[in-house]
């Protein structure tokens, strides 16, 4: 399913060859042929809305997942091997992360500082790694006793290498479906964001369009249908997706 | 020691390691607050003004003053309980965030009562039928509800309950019209909630169901059930005085742990509704560079996740007695 | 169904029900005709002194309880208000004024000229923006000969002076409260005592705020309604939604969307308005930076004006809400404005031309040059427009959207910009809001001055003379001047004249929107009903 909305996404500018910010109708124009979603208020094609939103959407929500998962794995990774004092230092730290409000400060980040793309993203990454370190902390502390880790440690290899070369394959499953579910936590930020008017305004998102929609919801159903109905699809498949690459055994916490 | 006193002094211990966190958050917010590009001082006075004016204005609002200064002075306010003055509604801070706090808190157990009801209720429902058709609506629905977005669900049923039906408020806590008190009041802001409790409570009724399907199913499974069955007593009465209360565990540990979304979908919910709680506060206060509210807001939110988590987990320990032991 | 129903559902079940009953019959048992008028505002009105601010969310509010020592008509001409006559001596440098004898403040007190000398001693002049920077070294001082008499003295004739009276600009406030007070956030500020129809009964912060009649008004039959309850309710679908089903009577703002709608509806009236609290007659006026290429050269701005499209714009983006604007002085100025300048009418061809001739080629791309536009994030829509209309001609707009602190910083203060936008508010007289944008001591790192950097010595003299003298036929003559010249040189691009929609129920009748004061006439359209 993640497939579909992969595929369309790339074949956006095949399928809506149309520049999204072209006024090309009447304002609010309901559904028909020319305009299979209707228009915006602006007169701008909803349906070429949706289709570019889903390329600016999935790559935010792609690249601050990235983010956050690679702080994550960092920290959490560096926590559980090297235990001790750094582990308590870095699970304070990661604790005092998880106590701030998290979305409050990325509207407060974002309101202050601009709603350029990059720092949406750079928000909402620095504020979502938390989660993703103490699980993998935790996965990493179960994997370390077993026997193949102390042969790596006998043999003089150093923690990274021990991490990235034993640890991580084995958990691989856990991490790639937390990856997923980020995306998904990710996407649903941004639409967040864009819906309070925070968002980058050269960028069209499924996010900002709803807020728009806000408006003019009683006059015209179709500008808030069609964005919230593939915001809602897309975080559907990436947590399916994650469900799917979960090792068997473990509930989902979802 | 005895068990009780030990879970006190942990959630002491706990309470302890908290005011180094909230000192935390409020060095973090003061500091990106006057790191930010924008001058105040331009929204606090008038327009139109000549420079030596907005100069007066500056250090009449003591903005003016090195950073460090006041970055101290406030430190030593907050410590004594006085968490500033809002530029915006020229009232203290802590009151007006605790009167927010009230409509927020009614919103946000409303939903949490709400959500927790049809998700348990739910699975609860489908563990006691074993019926498989209900059991893959359920899974299914859940899924669904987790992913919509709260402000475009909350805008769906705008659209359908209070636009094209007419049966409930668009927004606000009460009607403009009338200033009612007693009945009349509880009623017309009981009205005014049912909208946005049901909103945030979807992705929560959601994530419970699951969870508690889950739990419920590992918990039919286990060998005292069997026992019990094994001495003859109705399946229902099992059900309800072992299964469930076992299951309630993992769920107040989920609540605890979605703490920061469940805040995320009430200050969305909020600015959508136009329900007056802190997050719709939080955001207009951002919005309109009023630091003192800013701050005073997350310190005070910082304090109530923390807090929470701490009574949430010491909650657990108590439902669950396997968890006290160690 | 559930086999554990909750107790809450049960609540929700049974007020669902009930909420017809409890929405029909909900006002308890008062005085069988108290009319009350309803009224949306969109922030928090804050600290209730209006001599102090000129906030947009107080002015409404306070501009109900108190008065100005003049009040407007509709064409903006001074009428009697707190000074029942007045004489204007010197040419204009001496101003006299016979106050009233039969004003009493909201706690009984005699109304007298020592609070006409408090308020501006104390207050305009020292936290009132507007009036310290055009009144601060002009108003030299303040006699008051008698309890009923007050003389203004200036240091040079100065012919706007009334307009800066009225209650929207100069409120009055009294000295017997305020003394000893903290004027920005002191106990007064919380329970105001004025003089108007209006008396202050409660505020409760982000909720409401509760104005009752004043019996012992100075003007006899007004107000025309009880009470008058101001709901804050910040967001315009919400209010929309209350103006529809009567929770509220009047809005004193329509989005666009719902302007056809609220048209259609019979119960609803949608009426323009020119002026009111806190700004009065606003122009939205794109501000090119004359002091750097590209719009330090002449060709480029008048090609970039002919490259828009007023009208389009004022049709989509902000639903006709006015109309588009042709110079500085937005024609609701009635008297002080001519249509007979330079004009730019929507012409690419015209715009390509000018720009070739300027040497400025299309390069493979079809671009000739690229400016960024700064502006908040509520003005998104218009800078969407202007790129694809800039497009056209061969100019690429980059948009940079920051907030609204950080682009008035940006333009204004640290003038590292291209292009910018800003409402500029005439105000009751040119005098007031749009001498400073043009003079070039009007140059300087604070907000709503002269972002554009012009200077044009002709145009400072100009505008110092017509500040100078009195009669109006006189000052109209150099605004013509001043408005021909501008047109001219297109140092800014003016593009709507802004005409807010306000909406009421057709219930109440008498609103005056051209003044702050928009209550106080107001009444029942019909001897029954609510």
């Amino acid at each position: 399913m993640l497939t579909l909305l992969a595929v369309v996404a790339a074949s956006a500018p095949w399928l809506a060859p149309a520049d999204p910010f072209t006024l090309s109708g009447e304002a609010l124009a309901a559904p028909s042929r020319g305009h299979p979603f209707g228009t915006d208020d602006l007169g701008r094609d909803v349906y070429t809305a949706v289709i570019h939103g889903a390329w600016s959407s999935l790559m935010v929500g792609v690249v601050s997942a990235a983010a956050a998962t690679a702080i994550g794995l960092i920290v959490g990774g560096f926590a559980a091997i090297r235990a001790g004092a750094v582990d308590h230092l870095l699970m304070r730290f990661t604790e005092f992360a998880q106590a701030v409000p998290r979305f409050f400060l990325v509207v407060v980040i974002v309101s202050l500082f601009g709603g350029h793309l990059w720092l949406v993203i750079a928000a909402i990454a620095l504020t979502a790694w938390p989660a993703t370190a103490r699980i993998f902390r935790a996965q990493v502390l179960n994997t370390l006793g077993r026997d193949f880790v102390l042969a790596a440690r006998a043999c003089g290899s150093s923690d990274a290498r021990i991490l990235l070369r034993h640890v991580l394959p084995l958990t691989a499953g856990v991490i790639a479906a937390q990856v997923s579910y980020q995306v998904g936590g990710a996407i649903l930020s941004e639409a967040g964001l864009s819906f309070l008017g925070l968002g980058d305004p050269r960028v069209m998102t499924w996010g900002t369009l709803l807020g728009a929609a806000h408006q003019t919801v009683s006059e015209a159903w179709w500008v808030a249908l069609f964005p919230g109905l593939a915001l809602t699809l897309t975080v559907l498949g990436c947590n399916l997706l994650g469900d799917a690459l979960l090792p068997r055994g473990i509930v989902s916490k979802r | 020691m005895t068990a009780d006193a030990t879970m006190m002094r942990w959630v002491l211990g706990r309470l302890l390691v908290a005011m180094p966190v909230v000192l935390g958050v409020t060095t973090l917010t003061f500091a990106l607050i006057h790191l930010a590009p924008g001058d105040p001082i331009y929204l606090l006075a008038g327009d139109g003004g000549s420079p030596a004016y907005y100069e007066d204005m500056r250090a009449k609002y003591g903005l003016d003053r090195p950073l460090l200064e006041q970055f101290l002075r406030y430190i030593r306010a907050v410590a004594m309980g006085d968490l500033g003055y809002s530029f915006m509604f020229q009232s203290p801070v802590l009151r007006l965030l605790l009167d927010h706090a009230a409509a927020s808190l009614l919103l946000g157990f409303a939903a949490l009562a709400l959500g927790s009801t049809i998700g348990f209720g739910a699975a609860v429902l489908c563990v006691i039928t074993q019926s498989r058709v209900l059991d893959a609506v359920l899974r299914g629905s859940a899924t669904l509800a987790y992913a919509a977005p709260v402000f475009w669900t909350g805008q769906i049923f705008i659209l359908i309950a209070a636009v094209k039906l007419g049966w409930l408020p668009v927004g606000g806590i009460s009607t403009a019209r009338e200033t009612l008190d007693g009945a009349d009041w509880l009623l017309d802001v009981a009205r005014h909630l049912v909208l946005p409790a049901m909103t945030l409570a979807l992705p929560l009724a959601a994530v419970i169901a699951r969870v508690s399907r889950a739990s419920l199913i590992e918990g039919m499974g286990e060998a005292y059930v069997l026992a019990t069955y094994a001495r003859g007593l109705s399946r229902l009465r099992v059900i309800g005085r072992h299964v469930i209360p076992n299951a309630l565990v993992p769920v107040t540990a989920l609540i605890g742990q979605h703490a920061a979304d469940i805040v995320a979908g009430a200050a969305l919910t909020e600015a959508l509704f136009g329900w007056p709680g802190v997050g719709y506060l939080v955001l207009h206060a951002s919005l309109h560079r009023d630091y003192p509210l800013v701050t005073g807001a997350f310190i005070l939110i910082s304090t109530s996740v923390v807090l929470f988590n701490a009574l949430s987990d010491a909650a657990i320990a108590w439902l669950d007695p396997r968890i006290r032991l160690q | 169904m559930n086999p554990r129903p909750a107790p809450h559902l049960w609540i929700v079940a049974v007020v669902i029900c009930l909420s017809p009953a409890a929405c029909s019959d909900a006002s308890r048992p008062t005085t069988p005709a108290t009319t009350t008028l309803v009224v949306s505002q969109g922030g928090d009105p804050g600290a209730l002194n209006p001599a102090v601010t000129t906030s947009g969310n107080t002015h409404p509010v306070t501009d109900q309880m108190f008065n100005g020592l003049v009040g407007l008509d509709e064409q903006l001409n001074p009428i009697p208000e707190l000074a029942e006559r007045w004489e204007i001596e010197d040419n204009g440098a001496t101003y006299r004024f016979h106050l009233r004898r039969d004003v009493r403040w909201h706690d009984g007190e005699t109304f007298t000229s020592a609070d006409v000398k408090f308020t501006f001693e104390e207050a305009l002049l020292k936290y009132h923006s507007r009036t310290r920077a055009a009144l601060e070294g002009l108003l030299t001082r303040i006699d008051t000969p008698d309890p009923h008499t007050a003389v203004m003295h200036l240091a040079r004739p100065y012919g706007p002076l009334l307009q800066r009276l009225d209650v929207v600009e100069a409120s009055i406030i009294p000295k017997h409260q305020y003394a000893g007070h903290d004027l920005l956030s002191g106990e007064p500020t919380r329970r105001p005592i004025g003089t108007g129809p209006f008396r202050f009964v409660g505020y409760t912060p982000g909720d409401r705020l509760v104005l009752e009649r004043n019996p012992d008004y100075f003007r006899q039959g007004l107000p025309g309604v009880d009470r008058l309850v101001f709901r804050i309710l910040p967001n315009p679908v919400t209010a929309v939604a209350a103006l529809e089903n009567g929770e509220v009577d009047y809005i004193g703002s329509v989005p666009g969307p719902d302007v056809a709608r609220l048209r259609a509806s019979p119960a609803i009236a949608v009426v323009p308005s020119t002026g009111g609290s806190g700004g009065s007659v606003c122009q939205d006026v794109l501000i090119p930076n004359v002091t750097r290429p590209p719009f330090n050269n002449l060709h480029v701005r008048r090609a970039f004006a002919h490259a828009l499209d007023r009208r389009f714009i004022v049709e989509r983006v902000y639903f006709n809400q006015g109309q588009p604007a042709t110079g500085p002085i937005s024609h609701l100025l009635a008297w002080a404005y001519t249509p007979e300048v330079r004009q730019y009418p929507h012409d690419v061809r015209n715009a390509d031309r000018l720009l070739d001739a300027g040497g400025f080629r299309r390069n493979a791309n079809g671009e000739r040059f690229g400016v960024t536009f700064t502006h908040a994030s509520n003005h998104h829509r218009l800078g969407q427009v202007l790129r694809e209309q800039l497009k056209a001609v061969g100019i690429r707009l980059d948009l940079e959207v920051l907030d609204f602190n950080a682009q008035v910083e940006k333009v204004f203060v640290k003038k590292s910009f291209d292009l910018g936008l800003a409402s500029f508010c005439n105000g009751a007289d040119p005098e007031i809001g749009v001498r400073r944008v043009y003079v070039s001591s009007n140059i300087g790192p604070f907000p709503f001055s002269n972002g554009a950097g012009y200077r044009n010595p002709r145009i400072d003299a100009l505008f110092d003379e017509a500040a100078s003298v009195v009669d109006r036929a006189d000052r109209r003559e150099h605004y013509l001047a001043i408005q021909r010249l501008l047109a001219e040189e297109v140092p800014y691009f003016w593009l709507i004249d802004s005409e807010g929609l306000r909406a009421h129920r057709r219930a109440f009748t008498g609103f005056r929107l051209w003044t702050g004061a928009f209550a106080e006439t107001v009444r029942l359209a019909a001897p029954t009903g609510e």
